[in-house]
């Protein structure tokens, strides 16, 4: 399966190459007031309103300080981004070699030494599996 | 409010010409791809609703035909593969057969636009063209050189126009910056500025249409309340060609209405009592409309009795309203109020169940305002203030948190220097008093929750909703902008002070506030039971049921019987459309009908079942399929009633309703 490895901390996570639209440098973000904690805020995408997720926070293992790159996902609601903490690369991902526990997420996978861990963006983005909206 | 049968014929004529045109196009496609189940479906569900809609309006010989070609459909799904040229002949005669037996219920039928949910037909719809002198742009009337457009498609044109013009103020900017060249001396930039403004003024007027294609009516509707109550009126116009947003207008006509209505009934007094007050025996009910910049104003006036302040005045203090400082243009103002409107100024032809109240709220729906003006004796005007497109919504710019927001102008009563000195404290909450009524004030970055920062000294911005109004402190005010709105759909989350954005010339992102959300989110903060509000200003919550049907005309025969009794009602076209509002925003009772394209009414109730946060809400189903496997299949899937379209009819449905809610709205 052709991905794009996000970086998070020490961490990688593996996003399926079709939902990818862009990478992009760290926009300029606008917050969103009352918004739960792993939305970041706002960006302008050419002209397009776009939400920016903090990866880690939607994963459950801790925050992003510093967003390096933001990765630009088109799903079927509409534009979002989620951010990394360095470079994302592509990859091929062979077979899983293990379950993943995190919601929204659907195995592990061997990159070399390291463990990649595969993103499922309908689940991991749906408004009903993310803290409830205003609860800031 | 209420729809009578005539009206319901109306809306179904307009859905027929539609779903019958799509019919006839999807059966000749189904005979050039024979074996295509899901066009076998779609036919199948055109021809069920027409079935059901017919039903609803009275046409049972149109429910028979639809019926019956409904059968000769269904027995197709086991074997799709297999449409003979034969059927196809059958079933294209039997929509002939449909089209004429319409035009002998409603008359000649006219494939329109689609009308999705809340996209009611103009309340002329099957009215003849204005007869009033004034232009109608567009609407020739032999047809030729018009186009139907779905209003979606032009909102979309209107949206992509307002992002060129942004991006265009970015490319000067960046002219500017970056190369050092004056874009004002730019011929190809100020040339394609000139361009871009003619575009998007042309293409607002795509959407408008003149205030003339309501004027009939409401003359009409003035000349039935003269006649009933013997009242001698004359109508004047003015202004008829005065054009807005189509939308607006439409969402105003109920609101117009009434107060044409009120005029007659209330206003106007005899001919005898208005010679006794050296009166022309004939009263003058006058319409005017007019432009003035963005905003379009619609004043209701007659030379009546005026509004009795001192009656209102009694009301309000009966009611406990403070009225010992109010001047007689508060007093004007109050009639506004829920209790007092519906108390000193409704009856049965004027009121519909509508008062005053109501009428402010649907002006406010469309960010417009109302104001009143009377002289006791001499007549009332009532003013609408509405903005000519919603496209565009003018907004007052603040700072608060180190953050600057915009906050749609409409909702902002009055802003003032903050002074620690007058502010005081009542129930351990500080107050600010406003034309001498109790206001609480909070800090606007509090109410966001936003980072705490030093207290500042910047001025207070006081909001209003129609229940009720708040102060906010903010960093200071920047300025007044017209924004081009975007709502911010999913991925984004659902934030109840959030109306939407819109990007800056510079490309940064404004966010628009949202002020009854604000207004609510400071309350439940402020500790809302507890803050001192004068009677008659609490919203008492009423019921909200969602309406999901793919047919217009059942959908907005609902929608009219149960807003009649109270509820408030919230519509989708199908069951997944219904499931992502009701994921965003819960209501207390879902009315769904069964058949449904993309999500139907079994699924959208398991859905509602195993969502952990709408499991409890009820759910009612509205259908035309009679089978008792169909009933309980719906209520294995979790429903909790079941009424069939055949059966239906309003004592029924708010029976039912009545029942799962526990008895009122």
């Amino acid at each position: 399966m052709q991905t794009v490895l996000l970086p998070v901390h020490e961490e990688l996570y593996a996003l399926p190459v079709r939902w990818v639209r862009e990478v992009l440098a760290a926009p300029r973000i606008t917050p969103l007031p009352t918004a739960p904690p792993e939305v970041l805020g706002l960006f302008n995408l050419r002209g397009e309103i776009v939400p920016l997720f903090d990866t880690a926070a939607l994963l459950g293992i801790g925050t992003t300080d510093a967003v390096a790159f933001t990765v630009v996902l088109l799903g079927p609601q509409g534009s979002a981004a989620l951010t990394t903490t360095a470079f994302p690369h592509r990859a091929v991902l062979d077979v899983p070699t293990g379950r993943s526990e995190h919601h929204g997420t659907a195995g592990t996978f061997r990159i070399g030494e390291r463990v990649a861990v595969l993103i499922e963006p309908s689940a991991l983005l749906a408004p009903d599996r993310r803290l409830p909206a205003g609860s800031a | 409010m209420g729809l009578d049968l005539k009206e319901v014929r109306a809306l179904f004529a307009q859905e027929a010409a539609v779903r019958l045109s799509r019919l006839g196009n999807q059966l000749l496609m189904l005979e050039q791809t024979s074996g295509d189940r899901e066009l076998v479906d779609s036919v199948f569900r055109e021809l069920h609703t027409l079935k059901g809609s017919s039903a609803v309006a009275g046409f049972d010989d149109i429910s028979k035909i639809a019926h019956d070609l409904e059968e000769l459909v269904d027995a197709m799904r086991d074997s799709p593969d297999a449409v003979a040229a034969e059927t196809i002949d059958v079933l294209l005669s039997g929509v002939d057969r449909l089209n004429a037996a319409i035009e002998a219920g409603v008359g000649p039928i006219d494939p329109g636009t689609d009308a999705g949910p809340g996209t009611m037909p103009g309340p002329h719809a099957q009215e003849p063209l204005p007869r009033d002198p004034a232009p109608a742009p567009r609407t020739e009337s032999d047809g030729s050189g018009v186009v139907m457009v779905p209003m979606e498609r032009l909102d979309e044109l209107v949206r992509l126009v307002g992002e060129s013009a942004s991006a265009h103020l970015r490319v000067g900017r960046m002219l500017q910056e970056r190369f050092r060249i004056d874009p004002a001396s730019c011929a190809e930039y100020t040339k394609l500025s000139r361009s871009l403004n003619d575009l998007q003024d042309r293409t607002m007027r795509t959407r408008m249409v003149p205030v003339a294609t309501m004027t009939d009516q409401m003359h009409r509707a003035a000349r039935d309340v003269a006649r009933a109550r013997n009242k001698d009126i004359r109508w004047e116009v003015r202004g008829a060609d005065t054009e807005l947003d189509r939308g607006v207008l439409h969402r105003l006509s109920e609101a117009l209405l009434h107060l044409v209505r009120n005029a007659v009934d209330h206003g106007i007094e005899s001919a005898d009592e208005r010679e006794a007050k050296g009166k022309p025996r004939q009263g003058a009910i006058r319409l005017h409309a007019m432009q003035l910049g963005s905003e379009v104003i619609i004043a209701v006036s007659d030379d009546g009795a005026g509004v009795d302040t001192e009656r209102v005045r009694e009301q309000a203090a009966r009611q406990g309203v403070d009225v010992e400082h109010l001047t007689a243009e508060d007093l004007c103002g109050l009639i506004f109020r829920s209790r007092l409107s519906t108390a000193a100024f409704v009856t049965d032809i004027s009121g519909r169940g509508v008062g005053l109240d109501a009428v402010r709220t649907a002006v406010e729906a469309v960010s417009g305002r109302v104001e009143v003006r009377s002289e006791y004796g001499v007549g009332t005007e009532f003013r609408i203030i509405v903005p000519i497109t919603l496209a565009v919504l003018r907004c007052l710019l603040v700072e608060a948190g180190g953050q600057r927001f915009a906050i749609p102008f409409h909702r902002v009563i009055t802003s003032r220097r903050y002074d620690a000195a007058v502010v005081t404290r009542a129930e351990g909450r500080p107050v600010v008093w406003v034309d001498q009524r109790p206001v609480r004030v909070s800090r606007l970055a509090d109410t966001l929750a936003m980072s705490p920062e030093e207290a500042s000294d910047g001025p207070v911005v006081v909001l209003g909703d129609t229940a009720d109004s708040h102060a906010f402190q903010v960093d200071r005010l920047v300025g007044r902008r017209d924004v081009v709105l975007k709502g911010l759909g999913p991925p984004a989350p659902h934030l109840p002070v959030v109306a939407g954005a819109g990007v800056e010339p510079d490309g940064s992102i404004l966010i628009v506030l949202d002020p009854p959300g604000l207004i609510r989110r400071a309350g439940r903060a402020a500790g809302t039971d507890a803050v001192p509000v004068p009677a008659g200003r609490r919203s008492v919550r009423r019921h909200q049921v969602m309406v999901v049907d793919d047919a217009l005309t059942v959908r907005e025969l609902q929608r009219s019987i149960l807003e009649r009794a109270g509820y408030e009602v919230r519509v989708a076209g199908d069951g997944a459309q219904a499931l992502s509002s009701l994921r965003e925003q819960p209501c207390d009772l879902v009315l769904t009908d069964v058949e449904m394209p993309n999500m139907d009414g079994f699924a959208l109730t398991e859905a509602i079942r195993s969502t952990p946060a709408l499991a409890n809400v009820p759910v009612l189903m509205l259908t035309s399929r009679a089978g008792d496997s169909d009933r309980q299949r719906g209520l294995d899937a979790g429903a909790d009633g079941y009424i069939l379209k055949s059966g239906f009819d309003e004592g029924s449905l708010l029976t039912a309703v009545n029942r799962l809610l526990g008895g009122t709205p």
